[in-house]
């Protein structure tokens, strides 16, 4: 009764404080390759020893001689152009991410607390999963010529928050059934204010997860868009775009195409990493 | 017994000598392994002490033998350590954990494993039940499949002997329904079936009859009786039920928790139990003793809806659809009158906790009526407007769950206050203070979340959650099943004690008539959905022990 008593339960709910600091500490080394990557991509503008549109070695120049990673179709450095070019991707796919994890957080809640708008909201679902990304982005570059990268993020978005909602409405299913959901609901919570405070404090582990899948998928589609030359356009440094524009040249400088490939491909590994780093680890369930 | 045991030989007294090992040989090989001779040591316990980094003791060093045949009874009060034990048993520790002395299980050291013979272990030889079972069982299966997942005899008419073992009903569909669609009791009977399927020779149970009805409890006590005989199985189970441990336990282990002045009944407990089964004590005795209802002459008429009070009327609520449809609540009536204390019994899956819901607007009824004070009272609960949705409260049954475990305690309180009331957020924190001292505990729990607290621990916040925004009815769900008996009086005596200062109406939902005899004036007995008996409790139930015991 009164005694100091975790036995009962103890792994049952969350972790206790000390439990938490271990867990931060534990996660540290897979979020330092995250922050330095990310760092060294925002910050490129600043490094980058040459401008992105100034000629200053021959077109498809091997790497050396001035720069570093050689020339690309227009002589054009390739290292300054890779410094250039992240912080717009990075900056767009967080906002794809963030913006498709919130709504998905909300509406997933939202549909299992309301189970009649649940069905429906599901059954939605259900039908725009079946929407290939690229034949939506193309549409809405259609419809929008002139909205450039915002007709990608709006796409990616609309396109990307259906499964989202599955997965969070999944997560949140057994919690709607707890104790405390019903206790909240029977003062008079609204769904809102019920899924912000009891909800989704406890699936802080999969909305994060799903925010790291979210940002990896929305790299994903915006350097998809920008290969179909949807959204940023030449002269424009963007590494999905100079993939596309050196591919000619793979041959005469390979840096041209591998670097840019390489620095999407570690954007993709390292977020991740650090998002499943942050995510606590997934709750017990009260028996082993 | 069941068909499922034909490769083992019942043990007798030529049997061969132990195989101690033999938890190493492969998967499947070990079948004709099992005869033992009765009362080998299965599990043995020396001085096994857990503590956590920050220096908390999670079990004081306990000594305990656990025998083959049977059954070892682990008591003590919520917070000795109880299922801590039992999980280290699995060789499952609380992360960070460090542990004295040792526990060898079958002849291994369970805590210095490695993983790949402490897994193999676990799947042949070990099984554990824990306390909320219905938790841990895959919602999206039937319990046709959840049994035979683990079962070594996987057909039809396995499963179904293994169910019939567990005294589950077998035809009215329930081996084709999820466990959604079972009642708690029988979510735990389905728990044990699918430890039983896969025929360990060390069963953990912790709390298994938890929120069972007493004609239910004894059948559990009698089917471990019966495995334990028969099969030759170890049963250790922490169990907070002295009638329990008195009916069916051959050895207790008594935890005790040295440093808590707090708790003057815990240590003379086990000592109540003497071997022969009948137990002292004056709270502890009638909780099993059997409960004669009168018998019904004519059928419960219905009440008129009371001015005062809340009513359901007429109440029919059904679940699921097409053929698996079936009657939860068939036309119940019930009344709480303003100020009354009301208890609703019955069996195990006669829908009581259905009906309590209903009231607390949880769910929804196909028919009937509800009333507060005389005017219809929506069904819903986001629809009865902030006053009414203050007026009435629930505490929920698990005390695992009733809980946010993302939030402290101050901010579990604090919520209704900000919700209900006008009091600003320094008037808000003496408040909470004030609720904290309401129900007994200290104000420094404040900061704490509710994995750092016990069982009844979480109960008393429960309640002190409902008497935050003063409410005129209570409802609560079974809410003592899964405390110890000290820890439940404690918390029944202060529900009592704050309902009759308040003024505020309680429905109590058990399965344990001695509570509701004990806590409520007016008793509604439920069987199948319907309403087959209601009355004054003094009346209604007289139980044979009661009079004698209670002196």
């Amino acid at each position: 009764m009164t005694t100091t008593a975790t036995s009962t339960d103890n792994g049952a709910a969350a972790p206790t404080r000390p439990g938490r600091r271990r867990a931060a500490r534990r996660a540290l080394p897979l979020l330092v390759p995250a922050a330095l990557f990310l760092a060294a991509a925002l910050a490129g503008p600043w490094l980058a020893p040459h401008t992105i549109d100034a000629p200053v070695t021959a077109t498809y120049a091997a790497a050396g001689d001035g720069a570093l990673l050689g020339g690309d179709q227009l002589g054009r450095d390739v290292w300054s152009r890779l410094l250039h070019g992240g912080g717009e991707l990075i900056g767009c796919a967080f906002l794809i991410g963030a913006a498709v994890t919130a709504t998905a957080a909300l509406l997933g809640c939202l549909a299992v607390l309301r189970p009649r708008a649940g069905r429906i909201l599901e059954r939605a679902a259900d039908v725009a999963i079946l929407l290939p990304s690229v034949l939506g982005i193309m549409l809405v570059a259609l419809a929008w010529p002139d909205g450039g990268r915002w007709a990608v993020i709006t796409a990616a978005v609309v396109l990307g928050t259906p499964f989202a909602v599955r997965v969070v409405a999944a997560a949140a299913a057994p919690l709607a059934a707890a104790g405390y959901v019903e206790a909240a609901l029977m003062r008079g919570e609204s769904s809102l204010s019920i899924t912000v405070r009891e909800l989704l404090p406890n699936l802080r582990g999969t909305v994060t997860a799903l925010f790291g899948l979210r940002f990896v998928e929305a790299v994903y589609i915006i350097s998809t868009a920008a290969f179909l030359q949807i959204g940023p356009q030449p002269p424009e440094a963007d590494w999905a775009l100079m993939i596309r524009e050196n591919a000619p040249g793979i041959l005469l400088n390979p840096w041209a195409v591998l670097a840019p490939s390489a620095a999407v491909a570690l954007l993709a590994i390292t977020v991740n990493l650090a998002t499943s780093a942050l995510a606590p680890r997934t709750q017990a369930v009260t028996s082993a | 017994m069941s068909p499922r045991t034909p490769t083992r030989t019942e043990p007798g007294p030529d049997d061969g000598a132990r195989h101690d090992t033999h938890a190493d040989t492969a998967d499947g090989a070990g079948c004709d392994a099992y005869d033992d001779v009765p009362h080998t040591v299965v599990a043995d316990i020396a001085g096994l002490g857990v503590r956590l980094p920050g220096g908390t003791h999670l079990l004081h060093p306990a000594h305990a033998t656990v025998h083959a045949g049977r059954i070892t009874a682990l008591t003590g009060a919520s917070g000795s350590g109880k299922t801590t034990l039992l999980k280290a048993l699995l060789g499952h520790l609380p992360p960070g954990a460090t542990t004295d002395g040792t526990a060898r299980v079958l002849g291994h050291d369970v805590l210095r494993l490695d993983r790949a013979t402490l897994n193999r272990l676990r799947r042949t030889e070990l099984a554990y039940v824990g306390q909320d079972p219905g938790s841990a069982l895959n919602p999206r299966m039937s319990v046709r499949r959840i049994v035979a997942e683990t079962a070594r005899d996987r057909t039809r008419q396995g499963v179904e002997a293994l169910l019939a073992e567990c005294r589950l009903p077998l035809g009215d569909g329930l081996p084709d329904r999820r466990p959604g669609a079972l009642s708690g009791g029988q979510q735990r009977r389905v728990a044990l079936a699918r430890a039983l399927a896969r025929n360990p020779r060390l069963l953990l149970l912790d709390e298994p009859t938890a929120g069972l009805d007493p004609a239910l409890r004894d059948e559990i006590a009698h089917l471990l009786r019966h495995l334990a005989d028969t099969r030759g199985l170890a049963v250790l189970m922490a169990c907070h039920d002295p009638e329990l441990v008195g009916a069916c336990a051959d050895d207790t282990i008594a935890l005790a928790t040295p440093g808590t002045p707090v708790q003057p009944p815990a240590d003379p407990k086990p000592a109540r139990i003497p071997t022969d089964g009948k137990p002292l004590g004056k709270r502890t005795a009638p909780r099993i003793g059997p409960i004669d209802v009168r018998p019904l002459v004519e059928p419960v008429a219905a009440v008129e809806p009371e001015h005062h009070g809340l009513a359901a009327h007429r109440i029919t609520v059904t679940f699921g659809t097409g053929r698996g449809r079936r009657l939860a609540l068939d036309g119940v009536d019930l009344t709480l009158p303003a100020g009354a204390t009301v208890s609703i019994v019955g069996p195990s899956g006669s829908g009581k906790t259905t009906l309590l819901r209903v009231l607390a607007g949880l769910a929804v009824p196909d028919s009937g009526t509800l009333t507060l004070d005389g005017a219809p009272l929506r069904p819903a609960v986001r629809r009865r407007g902030r006053d009414r949705q203050r007026r009435i409260q629930l505490i929920p049954q698990n005390p695992l769950a009733t809980l946010n475990p993302s939030r402290t305690v101050g901010a579990a309180l604090a919520r209704p206050l900000a919700l209900h009331t006008r009091l600003t957020r320094g008037a808000r924190t003496a408040r909470v203070v004030e609720l904290l001292e309401l129900v007994g505990l200290p104000t420094a729990f404040t900061d704490r979340y509710p994995a750092e607290l016990s069982g009844g621990q979480r109960q008393r916040v429960a309640i002190a959650r409902a008497l935050a925004v003063d409410p005129d009815y209570l409802l609560c769900d079974e809410i003592t099943s899964a405390l110890d008996p000290d820890t439940a009086t404690a918390v029944m005596d202060l529900l009592r004690t704050v309902c009759a200062e308040r003024g505020t109406a309680l429905a109590l939902v058990t399965h344990d008539h001695h509570l509701a005899a004990d806590y409520t004036q007016t008793v509604h007995v439920l069987t199948d959905g319907r309403l087959t008996a209601r009355g004054d409790t003094a009346t209604l139930l007289t139980h044979t022990t009661r009079v004698v015991e209670k002196p």
